[in-house]
């Protein structure tokens, strides 16, 4: 695939995201999905998407604000939080993004679970680009995969997000492929 | 592959929003019914495999909507859903039938563990129904008949595309006899003598598609005692029918897009290439060009598949075969059944011939096949054909679906002396189902 001049994914931390997290994960974004990659502040208030009694954040209603945001040029936009994210009917969520559509985020808080002290920051970055890549997933249209090692499997706990590989099976690579492709057209 | 059909029932917006779109990543086929009443309409339409049911809600309760659904359709699977304090309700549930329940919030892996449960369920009891009907199937290969204008111009164009390689894409409405052209087809090619490989694409479970297409190595899966041949490599010399290519899901098309560019292809768990020489013919019922625009098939493997196209007419549009076909159909089941019937009276035949026949040939077929079982003399008569008992004035009372099905599950045991093999065969539903359905409306025989 041709690198594409005009469109970028936007790579947007809200909060205090390290630099580094962010710059590792612009670069695996780039790499693998081909289309150049740019850090920048987007949105930064979130306590509207705050729920007092879960003491979470709705991750759809931070989607919805972010997408109003997203600027000229930008292909998808992925946000990055420290907070613990909830959609309504679920405990608790890793990430979310808006299937086929422009934004996705992806929360620090739970992918922490079980790190080593000594490894905390290569471990959570690398567990950060991996569903970093499956929510931009989704944002291509792309569903979850039963393939364990497939960057779409749905990993249930921190240990599947640990066990899966950084990379798309062979058809989640195509349907990629595809879904670049049209979109690039357009 | 079909997808799992999931219904969820919830007064709440945001929760329905929620879980949809929380399932639809996870592929599967939603609909949202904000209560039980929308939900029932929805389910006049559509069948689901799942239905998710919040207990506490407006109007209609969850429970109440789980006694209905359950008593008109035994088979799907309903997962109650229920906030903390409302547990004795979701026991109450379960001894009604429910398959289980979830309290909310639930965690992700919760719910992911119970629809997996649920698919692969459902997925057993598909896979042995297939079994069954792949039985049934090989019994069911005869020539395509006809004299109408109409078939006159289809049999020409079998023999015109007969002798070509190139690939065929069949269309037209269910049982129109897109099997029988295909199999034409093969008879009339220089291929005859080699093998006539056919797949049910819409009938066969996702994953018993892959081993049945490419084949295995021993030891490629628990299952996988010793090495087996697919269908691929056993139509080397042939034809291969993909009958319901339409309803292949995304994986399988990628595969089959990679085996027709270049007719290599592994066997699950093999490392060997094979190459298999065969015509591909496929067929459908579905809008293909429908389910490109919305993303479910793949444009490129359309155009590999639709080289040639041919439409299969519906038989309301050749009705001058219906005769001629239905004396085709007697000739069988009479000798199948060893029954004395003679021939189909004249009044029957011109009921026949205003009849529309939705289902086409398959329908007529299975009239004939039925009126013979029930026909008590040496003629059928209209009355020994089902088609022509829908006609009857409906009685008080029968107006909704419910009460269709109940009137005609009766009529068809009485008239059959409440022979349940033979009324469940007639039905085209498992003894089991029939049990159920005999259960849930109270059916007894009378004395």
């Amino acid at each position: 695939m041709t690198q594409h001049d005009n469109l970028k994914i936007l790579i947007t931390p809200i909060g205090s995201i390290p630099g580094h997290q962010l710059e590792a994960i612009a670069a695996a974004v780039k790499d693998h999905f081909t289309i150049k990659t740019a850090i920048e502040n987007s949105l930064q208030d979130i306590e509207f998407a705050f729920d007092t009694e879960r003491s979470q954040y709705h991750s759809t209603s931070i989607l919805e604000a972010l997408q109003e945001l997203v600027p000229d040029n930008t292909l998808k936009v992925i946000a990055l939080v420290e907070v613990d994210l909830f959609i309504p009917i679920l405990t608790h969520v890793y990430g979310e993004a808006q299937l086929g559509g422009k934004a996705c985020i992806v929360s620090t808080h739970r992918l922490k679970e079980n790190l080593k002290s000594v490894s905390i920051e290569p471990d959570l970055t690398q567990r950060l680009i991996k569903e970093a890549f499956h929510e931009l997933g989704h944002t291509f249209g792309l569903l979850h995969c039963k393939d364990p090692t497939c960057i779409m499997h749905y990993c249930r706990s921190i240990r599947d997000v640990d066990r899966k590989s950084k990379n798309f099976c062979r058809y989640c690579d195509i349907m990629l492929q595809d879904a670049l492709k049209k979109e690039l057209k357009t | 592959m079909l997808k799992t059909k999931i219904l969820i029932v919830d007064d709440e917006l945001i929760m329905r929003e929620s879980l949809g779109g929380w399932l639809e990543r996870d592929g599967h086929e939603i609909k949202k019914a904000s209560g039980g009443e929308e939900a029932l309409e929805i389910m006049k339409k559509t069948r689901f495999d799942v239905l998710l049911v919040d207990i506490k809600m407006e109007g209609m309760s969850g429970l109440e909507l789980l006694k209905i659904v359950k008593e008109r359709d035994p088979d799907v699977d309903v997962v109650m859903i229920t906030a903390f304090g409302s547990i004795s309700t979701s026991i109450e549930a379960m001894k009604n039938g429910a398959f289980d329940y979830l309290l909310k919030p639930f965690d992700p892996n919760e719910l992911g563990v119970l629809i997996e449960k649920i698919v692969e369920n459902k997925a057993q009891a598909l896979e042995n129904l297939y079994l069954r009907e792949q039985h049934k199937e090989i019994t069911r290969f005869e020539s395509m008949i006809g004299q109408s204008k109409a078939i006159r111009t289809i049999f020409e164009m079998i023999q015109d595309i007969a002798p070509m390689e190139s690939t065929v894409l069949l269309t037209g409405e269910t049982g129109t006899g897109k099997g029988l052209a295909a199999k034409a087809i093969h008879t009339h090619s220089a291929r005859n003598q080699g093998p006539f490989m056919s797949i049910n694409c819409g009938a066969i479970p996702e994953h018993l598609m892959e081993s049945e297409l490419f084949g295995y190595q021993k030891g490629a899966f628990t299952d996988a005692k010793e090495n087996k041949k697919g269908r691929l490599e056993l139509a080397h010399g042939g034809t291969l029918f993909l009958d319901e290519i339409g309803e292949i899901g995304m994986r399988m098309q990628i595969d089959l897009l990679r085996v027709l560019e270049d007719r290599v292809f592994y066997r699950v768990g093999g490392t060997q290439p094979i190459q298999s020489d065969f015509r591909v013919i496929a067929a459908t019922n579905r809008n293909i060009d429908e389910a490109i625009k919305n993303g479910s098939f793949r444009e490129d493997l359309f155009y590999r598949l639709n080289v040639i196209s041919l439409e299969i007419p519906p038989l309301r549009e050749r009705k001058d075969d219906v005769p001629l076909l239905a004396e085709q159909f007697l000739f069988r089941f009479t000798q199948e059944t060893n029954k004395a019937i003679e021939k189909i009276h004249r009044d029957t035949i011109d009921e026949m011939m205003m009849y529309e026949w939705p289902g086409n040939v398959r329908e007529l077929e299975n009239a004939i096949e039925r009126a013979v079982v029930v026909c008590k003399g040496q003629i059928i008569m209209p009355e020994d054909l089902p088609i022509f008992k829908h006609k009857t004035t409906p009685g008080p009372g029968i107006g909704s679906l419910k009460d269709m099905e109940k009137n005609h599950i009766l009529n068809i045991l009485a008239e059959n002396d409440w022979n349940i093999a033979l009324c469940a065969r007639i039905l085209q539903i498992d003894r089991s189902t029939l049990y159920k359905k005999i259960k849930a409306y109270d059916l007894k025989k009378e004395d």
